[in-house]
């Protein structure tokens, strides 16, 4: 187990593979692209996928 | 906003495909939808649960130099709260630009209130939030 992030701390680099709407593809997220661009992230999660809330 | 939503379950992307199409109620929704299987990026957040291999409803702010700024997690029977998120990355938002600012509990949009810790500001607070 690795520790997890803090407040006020920098998150290291991650990735996740994605499904994109807007698009219809299949693509991937790389953390390290939203630095680069100087975007700010807002990460969602939700227990899964067809369920109720 | 210069913000970028990603929404993340331990599903893989072809179920966030498959999920998308068929939920009617999902039709507006544009964000990228992030697959972890692995539970790696949950377990980074806290919000993986062990027991049940599913994530917890947790919602993350980090600004443009990468730093976590915000941090809200709910457990599975409640579900968050769009016009507070809405206060909290505007807040942040506020607060990237004016470091020296911080945004008390009724800031709600730019132009409210805000203070700047000082020396007068100690046991001042009252006076400072009604002036």
């Amino acid at each position: 187990m690795f520790e997890t992030v803090k407040l006020g701390h920098k998150v290291p680099e991650f990735e996740l593979a994605t499904y994109d709407p807007s698009t219809g593809k299949f693509g991937t997220f790389r953390f390290a692209d939203q630095l680069n661009r100087r975007r700010w992230t807002v990460l969602f999660f939700y227990p899964a996928d067809f369920t109720f809330v | 906003m210069g913000c970028d939503i990603v929404t993340v379950s331990t599903d893989t992307q072809y179920v966030h495909l498959a999920w998308r199409k068929t939920e009617k109620e999902l039709a507006n929704v544009r964000y990228p939808m992030g697959a972890d299987p692995a539970g790696k990026v949950s377990r980074l957040f806290g919000v993986y649960d062990e027991d049940t291999g599913l994530d917890l409803r947790g919602t993350f702010i980090i600004n443009p130099d990468g730093v976590l700024v915000n941090a809200e997690v709910n457990f599975y029977n409640l579900g968050r709260n769009i016009d507070e998120l809405m206060r909290k990355f505007k807040a942040n938002l506020h607060m990237f630009r004016k470091p020296t600012e911080v945004c008390p509990s009724k800031w709600k949009d730019e132009g409210d209130k805000t203070l700047v810790p000082s020396e007068e500001l100690v046991g001042a607070v009252h006076e400072a939030l009604n002036s």
